[in-house]
C-alpha cells in the first residue's frame, strides 16, 4: 500500500476474500466495527505499529491481503489481548493478526524484519525445550545468532538486579508433555 | 363537542399540518387545512419506506386521511394557496387562491405554519456534477427512482454511492448547520438498494453518521453489518464520467489513502432548507426567521412564533416524521390554549 500512496485504491477492484475468510475460519465479523480506535489507543505496542489495530479492520475490510501478510505490526503485535478486551463490538483483533500470520508464513512471506522471525523461533524452541521461556536462554541466543554480544546488556544488569531475569533457567516437570503439545497443535501444513 | 366561534388556519398539508389541523378538529375547534398540492402528505408522499422500522409512509397518510375526514370540524381545501393576509382585532382575513382560478376569503383567529424544508439545490458544487450529469441526484429525486426500481422499471444498478453532508456542515458554499436527518434516510435508500439489488455495491460516503433517536443506531448498524452497505469516511471530492458510469474520488480517511470507485448513481444527501414559500409567509404574518430562514419560536414556547401564528415540523428545522407529527401535536395544544382563553 505504501509503494503506491498516490494512486487511488479502486473500490471496485477490492477483493472480499479475505474478509470472507476472516468470517468464515476465525468467525470474524469485521463489519461489526465502529471505526472507533479504541483497540488502537490502548494498544501497548501501537505507537510502533506501522498499521495500528483499527488500521489492520480496515485493511480486512478494503480486501489488502499483501499489506495484512507484510505490515510490521503483525510480528510486534504482543497478543496481549487488550484490543479485543477494549473492543466495544467485541472483535477478536488478535485471532485476526494469528490467522494472518499463519498465512504468511504458510505462504513463505517474509517478515519485513527478519530478525523477527529469528526472535519468534528462539522463543518457541525455549517452550518447546523447557515448558516455560528462560529469558536469558533466549536473550543470549539472540545476540549470539545476530553477532550483537553486547545488544541490551545494561538492560540486562538492570533486570539482573531487580530479579527479573532469572538464571537458573528453570523448567516445568512434564517437558515430555509440552513436547507432545507441540507436536499435535503444529499445523501439518506449516512450513 | 364544537366550541364557538374560533377557526385556525393550518397552511402545509404534510404530516406536521395533518396532526395540528386534527388535534384542533379533535378538540371542538374549526380547523382549515391548507394544501398546496393535489393531495395530501407532503414530503413524506414521495418516500419509499422509512426508518427505524422499514414502514410504509403511505400507511401514515391514509390514516391520517382518514382521520380527518372523521372530524367534522376539519375543514380541508387542497390545490389552495394563500395569498394575502390583513390583520383583523383577533387575527386575520386571509385570502386564498385555488388552482381553478377562484378566490375566497376566511377570517382567522390563529394560523399554524406547516410548510415544510426542501432540498438546497446542490448544483453549486460543480466538482459533483448535478445538474449536468443524469444519474447525479439528490435524495429526494432518488426515491422516484427507488419506487421505479421498485416496480421493475429503469436499469439494475451495478453500483451506487451515497454522499452525505452535501451542503450541510459546510461553511464555505452551503449551511454551517446539520441537516440531522439524512444519516438516516441515507441508511434507509441505502438498505433499499441493497434488499432490491443483493449484487450491487453500495457505498456510503460520511464524515460522522448521527443516529441519536430511539432505534436508529441499530438501524443503521443493520444497514451496514446486515444488508452490507460499505460505510467509507471521506467527503467525495469529485465525480468524473467515466464510460457511461461515474467515478468518484475521494480519500479513506480512516486509512488516510486516497480512493475511486466506479458507480452507476451518485445520491448526493443534499442539505434541508426551508422551502421557499416560508419566507413570504413569514413576512405576511409578521414573524421571525433565523440565520438560515427557519422559522424561530418564541422563548419558552412550544411552538409559537408571534401571538396568533404558531409553526410546526420542517418549517422550523429539518425533522423525520414522527417528530413533525409531535410538533403538529403541539402547536395545536398552543392554539387550542389561545381558542379556551
Amino acid at each position: 500500500m505504501e509503494d503506491n500512496i498516490y494512486t487511488p485504491l479502486n473500490l471496485n477492484d477490492i477483493d472480499d476474500s479475505i474478509q470472507e475468510e476472516i468470517r468464515t475460519k476465525c468467525g470474524i465479523d469485521v463489519d461489526l466495527c465502529l471505526e472507533c480506535g479504541k483497540c488502537s489507543g490502548g494498544c501497548p505496542n501501537g505507537h510502533i505499529f506501522d498499521y495500528t489495530p483499527r488500521k489492520i479492520v480496515r485493511l480486512v475490510k478494503l480486501g489488502d491481503k499483501e499489506t495484512l501478510m507484510t505490515m510490521d505490526a503483525l510480528w510486534i503485535c504482543l497478543s496481549c489481548q487488550l484490543c479485543l478486551d477494549r473492543c466495544p463490538s467485541g472483535i477478536d483483533i488478535p485471532a485476526i493478526l494469528d490467522y494472518m500470520r499463519e498465512k504468511a508464513c504458510r505462504g513463505g512471506v517474509e517478515a519485513s524484519r527478519p530478525r523477527v522471525k529469528l526472535f519468534h523461533e528462539l522463543l518457541l524452541s525455549s517452550i518447546r525445550e523447557r515448558g516455560r521461556v528462560s529469558e536469558l536462554d533466549v536473550v543470549l541466543k539472540y545476540n549470539w545468532k545476530t553477532g550483537e554480544y553486547m545488544k541490551n546488556a545494561r538492560l540486562g544488569v538492570k533486570m539482573l538486579l531487580k530479579g527479573k531475569l532469572n538464571l537458573s533457567r528453570s523448567r516445568v516437570k512434564e517437558t515430555e508433555e509440552v513436547r507432545r503439545l507441540f507436536e499435535a497443535t503444529i499445523a501439518k501444513d506449516l512450513p | 363537542m364544537k366550541q364557538a366561534g374560533k377557526k385556525a388556519m393550518i397552511i402545509g398539508g404534510g404530516p406536521a399540518g395533518m396532526e395540528a389541523a386534527l388535534r384542533i378538529g379533535q378538540a371542538g375547534f374549526e380547523s382549515v387545512l391548507i394544501e398546496k398540492e393535489a393531495a395530501l402528505g407532503g414530503t413524506i408522499l414521495k418516500l419509499c419506506s422509512s426508518f427505524p422500522r422499514w414502514e410504509s409512509p403511505l400507511e401514515l397518510v391514509e390514516e391520517k386521511i382518514k382521520q380527518l375526514k372523521h372530524c367534522s370540524y376539519v375543514k380541508v381545501m387542497t390545490e389552495t394557496t394563500v395569498i394575502e393576509s390583513r390583520t383583523r382585532h383577533d387575527g386575520y382575513s386571509i385570502l386564498l387562491k385555488l388552482n381553478n382560478g377562484d378566490t375566497t376569503e376566511l377570517d382567522i383567529n390563529a394560523v399554524v405554519l406547516a410548510t415544510g424544508f426542501e432540498m438546497m439545490d446542490v448544483s453549486i458544487y460543480g466538482e459533483y456534477g448535478y445538474g449536468i450529469y443524469p444519474d447525479v441526484m439528490n435524495s429526494l429525486e432518488f426515491e422516484t427512482l427507488l419506487k421505479a426500481w421498485g416496480d421493475g422499471m429503469g436499469k439494475t444498478p451495478q453500483g451506487v454511492a451515497f454522499f452525505k453532508c452535501v451542503g450541510s456542515r459546510d461553511r464555505s458554499k452551503g449551511y454551517p448547520y446539520c441537516s440531522k436527518i439524512c444519516c438516516m434516510y441515507t441508511a434507509k435508500q441505502a438498505g433499499l438498494v441493497k434488499d432490491m439489488f443483493p449484487n450491487a455495491k453500495v457505498y456510503v460516503f460520511y464524515m460522522d453518521y448521527r443516529a441519536s433517536g430511539k432505534g436508529y443506531e441499530e438501524f443503521v448498524r443493520e444497514v451496514i453489518e446486515k444488508k452490507h452497505v460499505r460505510y467509507v469516511r471521506g467527503r467525495p471530492a469529485k465525480v468524473l464520467p467515466d464510460g457511461g458510469r461515474l467515478l468518484v474520488r475521494a480519500e479513506d480517511t480512516l486509512i488516510g489513502i486516497p480512493i475511486e470507485v466506479t458507480v452507476d448513481v451518485v445520491v448526493l444527501a443534499s442539505a434541508a432548507v426551508p422551502r421557499q414559500e416560508t419566507a413570504p409567509l413569514a413576512a405576511m404574518f409578521g414573524t421571525k426567521t433565523g440565520e438560515y430562514g427557519f422559522l424561530e419560536q418564541k422563548r419558552f414556547s412550544l411552538a409559537r412564533a408571534s401571538n396568533r401564528v404558531f409553526f410546526a415540523g420542517g418549517c422550523g428545522f429539518p425533522v423525520e416524521a414522527p417528530f413533525a407529527q409531535q410538533q403538529g401535536a403541539s402547536a395545536a395544544v398552543e392554539v387550542i390554549e389561545l381558542f379556551s382563553q
